[in-house]
């Protein structure tokens, strides 16, 4: 099946296969109906090859960038022999090639000649998988038991036929079961657009053709990954981030890498890291393996298409029962923001003197903040989940950090809702949202602030309360002669005056009615030695009332 | 009578003037960007000397002149707006910069900030606060707002925008703000949220009015000369200005509401493709306007255009309802490039109109997609652009030389390449366009305009499976002529959240109904015929954040069943768009929306292009299309209706060059447009 194929065909066919992508990601944000999709935009879309190699994929999630192959890959495997036409599979499984069980993936085989040569698929991150909370993230779970509903590889349709007794077992398995069917059709017929876009382009141009031209397309993604690798110092360099706990009283979890980077090729070793601990913090290798990839195209020239060949310069590796490789049974969830965000920073750590203008400062963590109550409008019960004060971005050598841009994980491409929008919708009433003074690193370029919240709780009856997240001890890292940003600090200041700090990882704290949430959450990191910073700049900084943190006052 | 439309563009200000007759004369003009409104005047001189008189008999005889202009635009993509200050409720002075916590460019976190439109130093917070009922929770501040105003004059700002939470539901704290500004800054250009677009979710009301505020002194600047000019002139017709949603309004009314002139140029365009749709008798069309540096895809379905209300023009959300066009950045200009990788890319960098493509002879290096068009003999040598400057060969194959280097391919391989690169990006735009409104590109006709449409249109066909292209007789001053087609519209929305399967007739009735008399009233002001009003409605399932446009004028208020007859529009609505609906949920209604349109007189027909014996080729060039071969080339301006041509061929006017390829057949319609059947 070797033909030659011509730069400019492979380009043509290149521009089809994004825009096969981007299509499926259109369908996609316009057909699911649950707020988490259609508002934040918690989906992925790609094609992969026979091998489960990815081809494509559009611009969503950066943690989903590298995560989407190992899906594929564990269908191929499951269902060898018994894969056909009209199939659609599905996984969340983080130990069979998903990454935590809210993101639910549907994976499509597109067939040719009557041969499985490509997949699509669509991943999407559902408002509730069942399990001891609502929401998934479970920071008591001491097994991923308690986290939700797994579903290893399975087929949910057969040869075009839905199995009604499979859909109604998930069903039934998760709170908000209209949604989940919802967002699943909504998956379910964006990954069949595309196998039928896929089928139309190959109809088109002939199935050698199209092959020959997605070997050229890696070849040359890869080709130019390599590019910018020659230009990093050969060498072995060591990098180091911490977690601040594990949420059961132990402190300061390492992620550890050994980062080789040797001519045009780079090797990540994150054996050393700490043992796994007993909760969701910890990463299924799967994730592990995404998180690096997320980093890796953080490091190379933003242009370059993301895709198998893009990371075959790359080698990743990791020691089973690490918290970058939990034995299978360990919870999960956080995982995607953490660990993965401590896996990024380990890595650019270790890698800033080989390529010091890539290497930028970390982004703010996720805390995330669930209130579940009653609604004294209606007496209807109501669960919300805070995206608002988003912690600032890392600084880099292109310039200050983004204020109030997000997480690392997402870099900047995750929405929170209006807040007008909530007060209507929610018994809540905001009476503060906006940057927060002193909180981005001091540098050269200055980190990114964090925002501040003044939330107040407007039910006629007490709430329940989970957390989920990181960075309340270890703020995020300067680079290059940055300074940290400010941590997180995340208070309740009961009606009667009463202050409690909330802690990252809380399962069921009560709440009283009246109470206001008094959020200030974490600033980026700065980049380059502050000494550096224009007088301008600084006068800019004192102007807009946002000057850098200086440290626990 | 004479009937003006003008359309100002980056490089050219088009003109179009229609006779009582129907007769169509148009001509273009160099833009004068320092000052627009010199170029206008210059324009309609021209346009004068073309018609044999004086301007000044020229303009005794106009009773119209429709106006589309890029005043805003480039005040925003240029930003060299208004010195913008921001008010907003305290505690929330960052909700414009915030963007919601999106940044653009997900892999690029090298990227540096996006400046707000009014930087924090300029933002303010105001104590006062409404509750999503409208009531009253914090009375508004005078001391916190006279020390913001005062903060505000000494930043000698230009232009206020005003933005409070919860001011759709009740205006009551902006206006007094702007009674407030009134009196202490009173030479300041104010942009309230509530008027400018008062309906819920906060980031998509301050942006639209920030935007407002900063576009605003510019335009106000612009029109005010230009009414000068036209006075001193001795006009005294109206002149309307095209607005983002296709309506047309006086200046005081653009003035008003800038922002809403964003995308005045495109929206002629599409006014005039809607036009043509009805003439042709051809409903579905995909209107393509292919320029220099981006190339704007809308769809015409059932012979109507859709509005939307989700824009970004230069980074910058405009919320206000406009015709709903898709913006590619690739155009005649774009750059061709290869990667590291070794791959062709096309864009998104363009030559822009300085220093334009290397055949230009302007000292541009680098190889473009008209380079390209001009080393596959698509492209007349000796002349192009009206201008009839010759284009410099040379420049370009030397341009292409570099680039085929690179590719190690020839250069015919490699211009031929760009070419096919770009209608690939093209033909994904279309198909994006399409399936976000969930029709099927093939049962549709490409409608070609803008200068570099005509060279593109028969591939971009093929690429979709697409039968039938149609270029116009004025292809390449569509926008201006468009103008001329369009009515008088005034709209205003009202937020109202609920289930709408449950409203009471009474409660509809009076929230549109409301809504009429207000339309009505304002269009009035400037409008003596009749007025026929439009109402649609924002409606979404509870639980999703994007609402969809429900047209309900079929629906009668008084009816018992109204609701219900809402809610089973928007299902139908739903399913068209979406593929499903549920009928066991509740729709909520967001906005309600109603449109006062006054009805101007429609143009008169076109009149018919005298039918004779076939025009000859004036000449044959060699093309490539895969291999060389002979294209004979027709004059556009003088084909006689009815004739036949069978491609290969170039059919040229002075500004916009058409390519039939192997057995494309153009038919030459009785106004003298092309109507091209694609071949297989």
């Amino acid at each position: 099946m070797t033909i030659s194929i011509d730069p400019i065909t492979t380009s043509v066919i290149q521009h089809r296969l994004t825009g096969i992508v981007e299509e499926m990601g259109e369908a996609m944000l316009r057909t699911s109906y649950s707020q988490i999709l259609n508002s934040s935009r918690d989906f992925s879309m790609a094609l992969c090859g026979a091998d489960g190699g990815l081809l494509a994929q559009a611009e969503h999630i950066p943690v989903h960038v590298g995560a989407m192959t190992w899906a594929a890959k564990e269908v191929i495997e499951y269902f060898e022999g018994n894969i056909f036409p009209g199939d659609v599979f599905l996984l969340n499984d983080p130990y069979f090639g998903g990454s935590h069980l809210p993101d639910v993936t549907v994976i499509v085989p597109v067939f040719v000649d009557g041969n499985c040569l490509f997949w699509t698929l669509n991943r999407a991150h559902h408002s509730d998988i069942g399990g001891a909370t609502h929401g998934a993230y479970n920071a008591a779970a001491t097994e991923i038991w308690q986290e939700g509903l797994r579903i290893p590889p399975i087929k949910l349709y057969v040869k075009g036929v839905r199995r009604d007794d499979l859909h109604r077992m998930l069903s039934v398995n998760v709170r908000h079961p209209r949604d989940f069917e919802g967002d699943l059709a909504a998956q379910t017929g964006s990954a069949k657009l595309g196998e039928k876009r896929l089928g139309e382009l190959i109809a088109e141009s002939g199935v050698e053709t199209v092959s020959a031209a997605m070997a050229r397309i890696l070849d040359a993604a890869e080709a130019q990954a390599r590019a910018v690798i020659k230009t990093w110092t050969d060498g072995v360099y060591y990098g180091t981030a911490l977690l601040d706990d594990d949420g059961r009283g132990n402190e300061d979890i390492a992620i550890r890498t050994t980062v080789t980077i040797d001519g045009d090729s780079i090797e990540v070793d994150l054996s050393d890291s700490d043992p796994q601990v007993e909760s969701f913090i910890n990463s299924s290798f799967a994730n592990t393996q995404s998180a690096v990839v997320m980093t890796y195209a953080f490091l190379l020239d933003p242009g370059i298409a993301q895709n198998a060949g893009t990371i075959r310069p790359l080698t990743v590796k990791a020691k089973e029962g690490t918290v970058v490789w939990a034995k299978p049974g360990a919870p999960v969830t956080l995982c995607t923001s953490h660990c993965s965000q401590e896996i990024i920073e380990a890595i650019v750590d270790a890698i800033a003197p080989a390529c010091p203008e890539r290497a930028m400062a970390g982004w703010g963590k996720r805390f995330r903040i669930a209130i579940k109550g009653e609604d004294p409008r209606n007496g209807a019960p109501f669960i919300w989940h805070m995206f608002h004060a988003r912690p600032g971005a890392g600084a880099s050598s292109g310039g200050d950090g983004w204020h109030g841009s997000g997480e690392w994980h997402s870099a900047g491409g995750l929405k929170f809702g209006s807040v007008e929008v909530a007060e209507a919708r929610f018994p809540l009433f905001f009476e503060r949202h906006e940057y927060r003074p002193g909180s981005g690193g001091d540098g050269q370029y200055g980190g990114g602030a964090g925002c501040e919240l003044l939330l107040r709780l407007e039910t006629a009856s007490d709430c329940k309360v989970n957390t989920a997240g990181e960075g309340v001890r270890h703020a995020a890292a300067g680079r290059q002669g940055g300074r940290d940003g400010a941590p997180h600090d995340y208070r309740v200041r009961a009606p009667g005056g009463d202050i409690r700090v909330l802690k990252t990882k809380e399962e069921g704290v009560d709440v009283q009615a009246g109470t206001v949430f008094e959020v200030l959450s974490g600033g980026g990191g700065g980049w380059g030695d502050p000494a550096q910073r224009t007088v301008k700049a600084r006068a800019v900084d004192e102007r807009e009332g946002l000057p850098p943190y200086l440290g626990k006052a | 009578m004479y009937r003006i439309g003008v359309d100002i563009g980056g490089t050219f200000t088009d003109l179009v003037v229609v006779e009582d007759a129907g007769a169509v004369h148009f001509g273009k003009i160099a833009s004068t960007p320092e000052d627009q409104s010199i170029g206008v005047m210059a324009g309609l001189d021209m346009m004068a000397g073309r018609l044999l008189m004086p301007l000044v008999a020229m303009l005794g005889q106009t009773e119209r002149i429709v106006h589309g202009m890029t005043v805003a635009t480039n005040a925003l993509l240029e930003r060299k707006g208004a010195r913008l200050g921001l008010l907003t409720t305290e505690g929330h002075r960052d909700v414009l910069e915030m963007r919601e916590g999106l940044k653009p460019e997900r892999y690029n976190l090298r990227l540096p900030r996006h400046p707000a439109l009014a930087p924090r130093a300029l933002r303010f917070g105001v104590r006062e606060r409404m509750r999503d009922t409208g009531s009253v929770e914090t009375s508004l501040d005078m001391d916190s707002l006279d020390t913001a105003i005062e903060a505000l004059r000494g930043e000698k700002v230009e232009a206020i925008a005003v933005c409070y939470l919860h001011a759709y539901a009740n205006p009551a704290h902006e206006q007094q703000t702007r009674d407030r500004l009134a009196e202490l800054l009173p030479d300041v250009y104010v942009s309230l949220s509530s008027d400018v677009l008062p309906q819920i979710k906060e980031y998509e009301r301050v942006s639209t009015t920030a935007v407002n505020a900063y576009v605003g002194p510019a335009l106000e600047r612009y029109l005010a000369r230009l009414q000068n000019r036209l006075k001193e002139t001795g006009y005294s017709g109206p002149a309307l200005i095209t607005l983002s949603h296709g309506g047309v309004a006086p200046i005081s009314e653009a003035i008003r509401l800038a922002a809403g002139t964003v995308l005045s140029g495109p929206a002629g365009g599409l006014a005039g493709a809607r036009h043509a749709s009805g003439v042709l008798d051809v409903g579905d069309l995909i209107p393509f306007d292919m320029g220099g540096t981006s190339t704007d895809i809308s769809l015409i379905v059932d012979g109507e255009t859709t509005l939307s209300s989700d824009r970004v023009v230069a980074g910058e959300r405009i919320a206000l309802s406009s015709l709903d066009i898709v913006t590619l950045g690739a155009g005649g200009g774009s750059i061709a490039s290869v990667d590291t990788g070794g791959l062709l890319n096309v864009g998104p960098h363009s030559a822009g109109a300085s220093p334009g493509p290397a055949c230009y002879g302007n000292g541009g290096v680098e190889p473009t997609v008209t380079d390209a068009n001009v080393a596959l003999g698509f492209l007349n040598p000796d002349g192009f652009s009206g201008g009839g400057s010759a284009l410099d060969t040379k420049a370009a194959n030397t341009a292409l030389d570099v680039l085929a280097g690179k590719l190690g391919v020839e250069r015919i391989t490699a211009a031929e390449g760009v070419f096919r690169v770009v209608n690939t990006q093209m033909a994904e735009g279309v198909r994006l366009a399409t399936v976000r409104r969930g029709v099927d590109p093939r049962r549709f006709a490409l409608f070609g305009f803008g200068g570099a449409a005509g060279l593109h249109v028969t591939s971009l066909a093929r690429m979709l499976d697409i039968k039938r292209a149609i270029i116009p007789r004025m292809a390449s001053v569509l926008s201006a002529w468009g103008m001329l087609t369009t009515d008088l519209r005034y709209e205003m929305s009202r937020t109202k959240i609920g289930e709408i399967g449950e409203m009471r007739p009474e409660e509809l009735q009076m929230l549109f109904g409301g809504l009429e008399g207000d339309v009505k009233g304002a269009l009035s002001a400037w409008f003596e015929g009749d007025i026929r009003t439009s109402r649609t409605a924002d409606m979404r399932y509870g639980e999703q954040i994007f609402e969809i446009d429900v047209d309900l004028n079929h629906i009668d208020f008084a009816d018992e069943g109204a609701g219900q007859a809402a809610k089973q529009a928007f299902e139908a609505r739903h399913e068209e768009l979406y593929t499903y609906s549920l009928p066991d949920r509740e729709p909520v209604l967001v906005n309600a929306r109603v449109a006062a349109i006054g009805e101007l007189s429609a143009p008169p027909a076109e009149p018919l292009v005298a039918r004779g014996p076939d025009l000859k080729a004036r000449g044959v060039r060699k093309i490539y299309l895969g291999a060389w071969m002979d294209a004979p080339v027709f004059a556009f301006s003088e084909l006689p209706a009815g004739q036949l041509i069978t491609g290969p061929a170039l059919i040229e006017a002075d500004t916009t060059t058409v390519l039939l390829r192997a057995a494309d057949t153009a038919l030459v319609t009785d106004t003298g447009w092309l109507d091209i059947a694609i071949s297989d």
